[in-house]
């Protein structure tokens, strides 16, 4: 992978001033109070923060599943605040991936079919030698049949994730990929989500709040109240968990 | 759990609103078809019982009864008018009477129905509105509306000729007017009313009264007995004697026949509405129960019976369907009471028109409409009830519902359908329509049972085939079919209404059709005018009207046949030239040449010669049956047989491309260029035209009225996409944020809604072409020969009208889906 020599250089994703509020008057909440973040390319970053930190806020907007009120989003060179709703559809099936909680797989589609249907809905084809690659790291290659109820938890997880990968996307963002799946198949997720960014140089940025998780991150992002308030490099579980206590402080 | 039940109406009101609509317009539909039975009884009440409305009892002569005319039965006479008078029990009596009189003035003659008229008995029902009632046997009254119509009024001088043997004239002077009569037994002729003593001048004595109106001093009851009694005294036998109500009941009904009729045919497609309502309520309820079994299995696990779940459910539909019912029947209401008050605005001599709502009107639609909402919630009720606590721990799993056709109805349906098509096989192999009916009745709904084996696959088939590569098309014929039972319902209830129209219109083009062709063998000519022998001038412009194609001169002459088998005398002979006739005549067979008579089959005959004034001609048959024998006008020459002027006319050929209203036009011009009445033009053309258009009218009426069960269906097709999409939230959220965009995600679900409304409506089509060419044999091989026609073009738009509106059907649900943000929708459970 030619990224790999190139890993600190450049960023993948460049947030600044953003700014997002919900409500009106009383039941007023500001979600991000001008957030400047910038998450290097080829790196496996966690966000991490108390519930109602604004962490799944900033992901989403990042994401562009949510639109923030001001600020800029720059993804692979486009500010995603400036894109139409059709613009901005076409930049997440090319430039984003997602991995959610709950795997939220198509059900009435095999697992084969759901890892191509971003590609399919670009209507592009995919590279077959990528496909078999990505889905023998992720262990899937006598699951590609299967529909997704007849896969268990981490299998699905697994799906989801070779879904992400598969078109080379800018960044994937995971929402939690380990929230519904128990520990050791959470261990065998993250472990592969490591694997991506070191093997295939892929970005990752990923919202948790378990520091187990956060763990096999490159990198700690930590909120509050709807800014940026901290940095942990190369976090263990004790680190990211005194750190998370300080903050409930 | 009825607060439960309540709560749940109140949080998902949105999800029931498809189904209330259906239930309103189906109940709606069956309450209007009931209203108009009951309003064409109360129109007629008030227009028959115009002449009892005063009175307490009607005394007359039964003539179902079997004293009837029978020896010593006597008639009603003024002497009896007077003996009712004289009892002690009544107060007022009157009699009407129906004898048709002349009216005379110096110029003119009128029929006129002669009243006897008593100012001291209240006018006998009579109801003048300017001068006064007749007081001697030289006044007269007459009704308003003849009064205008003659031009007669107050103080002309008129004679009556009286009627009967022993019937007198008079000469009167008009000293009032009534009001005119909307009785349909009466308002046909002047209503002239006189004095009791000229009544019976006029008819001699012993002239029979219709009826004896009375009102009495004081209990019906006790008159009734004493009028009773005094009739018997009189002889009267065959008098019934029958409060005012109850005549006008009776004679209501003796007119109502026909609207029994109307009132059944219109029940029959109110019944059809309510079946396909009943579907869009069935799945309304398994949907609505489907996105809350986590909800119901929590309340199990909290420790509610599998009853209380049922009942909740149950009542959830009660709800529904009393609000829905009632709603219906008001439109109801309020849809006869406008058509009411619009035909008595539009149509002055019908200006008595009555709204007539009984409680029927309201009682049966309402309940009928509850029942029918509750017994289609009871299967998904049942499924509800069968849920397990364990269920509401489990994630739900929108893909895995599996319906099992249940096998008993797969056998009880495919029994049904085989029996059924072997009655309709059977029907148009005897060719009894009543067989074939029945075998129609019976397949059908052994088809619809078996909808579940071939509507899904049909759907996905199908959406396969057009979808091609785009993902959007892929997705949106998997999910068409993700939950085969909701699908299959959807669209039976739309192929219900679909393959009923198209039946119709299968059956009904074919019938058109076949009698056409029936018409052109029996009638080959277009058109026929008979007057006198036509001159050179009158052929000529005759033959330049717009849209005459060819006209053929004839001439009549008459002569004595003798055949083998029989003799005709001074039998009208037709007398043509063979070659002006080839250019109008359709039928070969129906042209004479010379030395041939052209035998039409009106009569019989096995005869190879005839024998015409001396001569032997060839006898040639042919199957025109309206038309009189022919021979050439050499043959005439030959034979030396006689025409006249007076005697001829001609036939004449269309273009053709002429249609039903050109042609009464083409018939003015030629009435015009000949001088005579158009209707003494006639031919196979006008009959051909005739039919076509009673054909298309029934047509029009019976696919007006089968629209509204399609309209239900396309409302349920809405409804089951809206509650799909409601369903699936979450899962057209994801694939928004793995890239779909609005525009795919709208289509995606318009495709499945025109694929599930688009194959309702073929196998509606092939179902109701099938239905329409067996039911037109059955009924017209009888008749003559049959020609199927199936109007493609007619089929086509009933497909391409199922399309656009399923398309339609698709445009809230989906815009409601493509506006929920990928967030917002990620983020439901």
């Amino acid at each position: 992978m030619s990224q790999e020599t190139t890993v600190h250089t450049d960023y993948a994703v460049q947030a600044r001033g953003l700014t997002k509020t919900y409500g009106h008057d009383s039941t007023r909440v500001e979600a991000l109070k001008g957030v400047d973040v910038s998450f290097a390319r080829s790196r496996f970053t966690a966000i991490m923060g108390p519930s109602g930190s604004g962490k799944s806020t900033l992901m989403h907007c990042l994401a562009g599943l949510d639109s923030a009120d001001s600020g800029e989003i720059v993804i692979g060179g486009k500010n995603l605040m400036q894109l139409s709703d059709d613009q901005l559809t076409e930049m997440r099936r090319e430039q984003i991936g997602f991995v959610f909680q709950s795997f939220n797989l198509v059900p009435t589609i095999n697992a084969r079919e759901n890892i191509l249907l971003p590609l399919a809905l670009a209507g592009k084809k995919h590279d077959e030698q990528w496909f078999e690659q990505v889905v023998g790291i992720l262990g899937l290659g006598d699951r590609l049949a299967h529909k997704p109820h007849e896969l268990s938890g981490g299998q699905q997880q697994r799906v989801a994730v070779a879904r992400a990968l598969l078109t080379r996307p800018e960044v994937v963002f995971g929402d939690e990929p380990t929230g519904n799946l128990d520990s050791r198949t959470g261990a065998e997720v993250l472990s592969l989500l490591r694997a991506s960014t070191r093997e295939m140089g892929q970005t990752i940025i990923m919202v948790t709040h378990d520091p187990v998780a956060a763990s096999y991150a490159d990198e700690v992002l930590l909120m509050k109240d709807g800014q940026l308030v901290g940095r942990l490099a190369e976090p263990t579980v004790a680190s990211v968990t005194d750190a998370l206590t300080s903050l409930a402080e | 759990m009825l607060h439960v039940a309540l709560a749940n109406i109140k949080v998902y009101a949105r999800r029931y609103i498809a189904a209330i609509l259906a239930v309103a317009i189906g109940t709606a539909f069956l309450g209007a078809s009931l209203a108009v039975d009951t309003s064409t009884r109360a129109t007629l009440k008030n227009s028959v019982g115009e002449y009892y409305k005063t009175a307490d009892l009607v005394a007359f002569r039964d003539w179902k009864s079997s004293a009837y005319g029978e020896d010593g039965d006597q008639p009603l006479t003024m002497d009896v008018l007077e003996a009712v008078r004289a009892l002690p029990e009544v107060k007022t009596a009157y009699g009407s009477s129906s004898y048709a009189v002349n009216l005379r003035t110096d110029n003119d003659m009128y029929n006129a129905w002669l009243i006897p008229i008593s100012p001291e008995h209240r006018y006998s029902g009579v109801n003048l509105i300017e001068g006064r009632a007749p007081m001697s046997e030289s006044e007269a009254t007459i009704d308003q509306k003849y009064a205008e119509q003659t031009g007669l009024g107050i103080g002309d001088q008129v004679a009556i000729e009286g009627a009967g043997e022993e019937g007198g004239l008079q000469e009167v002077r008009i000293v009032g007017l009534s009001a005119a009569t909307n009785d349909p037994f009466k308002s046909a002729m002047m209503q002239l009313g006189v004095s009791e003593g000229s009544w019976e001048f006029l008819l001699g004595e012993g002239a029979d009264l219709d009826e004896i109106m009375v009102n009495g001093t004081g209990d019906t009851a006790q008159t009734r007995s004493a009028l009773q009694q005094l009739l018997g005294d009189q002889s009267v036998r065959s008098a019934t004697v029958l409060t005012a109500d109850e005549k006008v009941i009776a004679d209501v009904a003796n007119l109502t026949n026909g609207t029994e009729q109307l009132t059944m045919v219109l029940l029959i497609f109110a019944l059809v509405a309510l079946v396909v309502t009943g579907l869009v309520v069935m799945n309304t309820f398994a949907v609505v129960i489907a996105q809350r079994t986590r909800e119901l299995a929590l309340l199990r696990t909290l420790g509610a019976k599998r009853k209380q779940i049922r009942s909740s459910v149950l009542t959830e539909a009660l709800l529904i369907g009393i609000v829905a019912s009632a709603i219906g029947v008001a439109a109801a209401v309020g849809l006869m009471a406008g058509l009411v008050k619009l035909l008595q605005l539009m149509v002055p001599e019908m200006s008595y028109a009555t709204l007539g709502v009984d409680w029927k009107v309201v009682a049966i639609p309402l309940l009928i409409g509850i029942l029918m909402t509750v017994l289609a919630a009871w299967l998904p009720a049942r499924r509800a009830m069968k849920l397990a606590p364990l269920a509401a721990l489990r994630p739900f799993d929108a893909a895995s519902v599996k319906n099992r056709s249940g096998r008993i109805r797969i056998v009880f349906g495919a029994l049904l359908a085989i029996a059924g098509s072997a009655g309709l096989v059977a029907g148009a192999l005897i060719e009894s329509l009543p067989v074939a009916f029945l075998g129609g009745l019976l397949s059908f709904p052994g088809i619809l049972m078996l909808a579940s084996l071939f509507v899904p696959s049909t759907v996905y088939g199908i959406g396969k085939l057009f979808a091609g590569n785009k993902v959007a098309g892929k997705l949106a014929a998997l999910n068409s079919v993700r939950n085969p039972g909701r699908t299959t319902a959807t669209a039976t209830a739309l192929l219900i209404g679909v393959t009923l129209v198209s039946m119709i219109m299968v059956g009904g083009q074919s019938a058109k059709t076949s009698l056409n062709q029936g018409i052109s063998e029996e009638y080959p000519i277009d058109l026929m005018v008979q007057t006198g022998v036509l001159d050179d001038s009158e052929v000529t412009r005759l033959a330049a009207i717009d849209g005459i194609a060819a006209v053929a001169p004839y001439e009549v002459t008459q002569a004595m046949i003798n055949l083998d088998d029989g003799e005709l005398d001074d039998s009208y002979l037709l007398v043509v030239d063979p070659q002006v006739l080839a250019t109008v005549i359709q039928d070969e067979s129906a042209i004479p040449q010379d030395g041939e008579l052209v035998f039409t089959n009106w009569s019989y005959t096995e005869s190879e010669t005839a024998q015409v004034a001396g001569h032997d001609l060839q006898v040639k048959v042919s199957t025109a049956s309206y038309l009189s024998n022919m021979i050439t006008q050499n043959t005439a020459r030959d034979l030396a047989l006689p025409t006249d002027d007076l005697n001829g006319g001609a036939m004449l050929r269309l273009d053709d491309a002429v249609s039903a209203n050109q042609l009464s036009d083409i018939v003015e011009r030629i009435a015009e260029v000949l001088d005579v009445e158009s209707a003494s033009i006639f031919g196979g053309a006008m009959e051909s035209a005739m039919f076509s258009q009673i054909i298309d009218v029934l047509l029009m009426i019976v696919s007006g009225l089968l629209a509204v069960a399609v309209l239900i269906a396309l409302i349920g097709v809405a409804n089951t996409l809206s509650l799909s999409v409601l369903e699936r939230t979450r899962e057209n959220a994801l694939l928004r944020a793995l890239g779909l965009k609005k525009k795919q995600l709208r289509s995606m679900l318009a495709v499945e809604a025109v694929l599930i409304g688009g194959v309702a409506a073929l196998l509606g089509l092939v179902l109701g072409t099938i239905y329409g060419l067996f039911g037109a044999y059955s009924t017209l091989a009888q008749i003559g020969q049959v020609r199927f026609d199936i109007p493609w073009l007619q089929l086509a738009l009933v497909i391409g009208v199922s399309i656009v509106a399923a398309l339609l059907a698709s445009l809230a649900p989906s815009r409601r889906a493509a506006r929920l943000s990928p967030v917002e929708g990620l983020a439901t459970e």
